[in-house]
């Protein structure tokens, strides 16, 4: 069941949106799409179906805190899981990342190891793995 | 000869002397306009923050360093084990041509599809190493957006300070060419440059495990 979620991938930075979509396919989940920032994300989320979120902070338009909380406040979407994957190291980031409804928090640099397990751990608590 | 080498001499140390001055007195306008303009904190402030982009541009320097280095060491690792089952294979042909029977028998071809599963995961490991490694892409651009920020910021103030120290005239149409200009200023902060004696930031993972754990998330 869990290797037929769909992920969607935010982050301004290609590069990163590749290696996040390859490590997720390495993991088995092979359905990901993309998006550059809070405001393309926001569009399909609300115009397709997701099951997860991987999503940056620093973005241009809209960014990671702001998408949080666009997600949170939606009914239709705010059980949707939000893993946020970024640089943003200052404590005060954190926790405000985790009271705003996010399911985990990893710091960039970040190692396959760590995004296997909170992404496990994530759809463990939901029941679906 | 002499004489005009003396005078020579003597007119050299009179032009370095009226340079000197000359800078002396650019100097202390410069002082007085930032001055009387309430200029001068922020100055103080876009000086204080040279180092800072010192220390970032090292970040890159650093960050972009460690990742040549890690993606050379993991193709070095992984041409190893591609060279590793190259010969393997080759004597294994060899085995077959001699005896094909014995090599099955002997479990010589098992043997041989078993190091090859176990190099294909070895490799993979590097590759995915290879592929993390261009993370530093995200992180330098990051630091790269705000050292050209502060950049901006600067030419931002020194165009503002000729502007308001300009005459008149050129002052008017100056304010109107530059007035439109507003430098971006990121709010987040972005990847941290120094850990060492900054509290209010974590330095990797487990810290942020520890972090949220303490605070029952």
């Amino acid at each position: 069941m869990a290797n037929e979620l769909r992920f969607l991938v935010v982050d301004d930075f290609s590069t990163m949106r590749r290696i996040v979509r390859s490590l997720l396919k390495e993991s088995g989940y092979a359905d990901v799409e993309e998006a550059e920032d809070g405001v393309i994300a926001l569009k399909k989320l609300r115009s397709s179906t997701f099951d997860f979120v991987v999503c940056d902070i620093n973005m241009p338009n809209m960014n990671g805190f702001e998408l949080l909380n666009e997600v949170k406040k939606d009914e239709k979407l705010k059980h949707i899981p939000i893993l946020m994957v970024t640089a943003e190291a200052r404590k005060e980031d954190i926790l405000l990342a985790a009271k705003s409804g996010a399911a985990g928090y990893i710091v960039k640099p970040f190692t396959k190891v760590t995004l296997d397990e909170k992404i496990s751990l994530i759809l463990t608590k939901l029941g679906l793995k | 000869m002499s004489m005009n080498h003396d005078n020579a001499t003597a007119q050299n140390q009179l032009i370095s002397s009226d340079i000197h001055q000359s800078i002396g007195l650019l100097t202390r306008q410069l002082h007085n306009a930032l001055n009387g303009l309430g200029l001068i904190e922020k100055v103080q402030d876009l000086a204080g923050e040279i180092p800072d982009a010192q220390s970032r541009l090292s970040y890159i320097a650093r960050l972009t360093g460690e990742a040549a280095e890690k993606v050379l060491n993991r193709v070095d690792q992984a041409k190893a084990q591609n060279e590793y089952i190259a010969e393997e294979a080759n004597r294994l042909g060899v085995l077959i041509v001699q005896d094909p029977v014995a090599a099955v028998a002997k479990g010589q071809v098992m043997n041989f599809l078993l190091e090859v599963k176990k190099s294909n995961q070895i490799i993979d490991g590097h590759l995915i190493e290879i592929m993390m490694a261009q993370d530093f892409h995200d992180l330098t651009g990051q630091v790269i957006a705000k050292v050209v920020d502060l950049a901006a910021t600067i030419e931002e103030q020194l165009i503002q300070l000729l502007i308001q120290t300009a005459p008149m005239e050129s002052n008017q149409k100056e304010t109107t060419a530059h007035q439109v200009q507003v430098p971006y200023k990121p709010h987040l902060s972005g990847p941290v440059i120094i850990h060492e004696g900054n509290a209010d930031v974590v330095s990797g993972q487990s810290e942020v495990d520890d972090l949220l754990a303490s605070m029952g998330f």
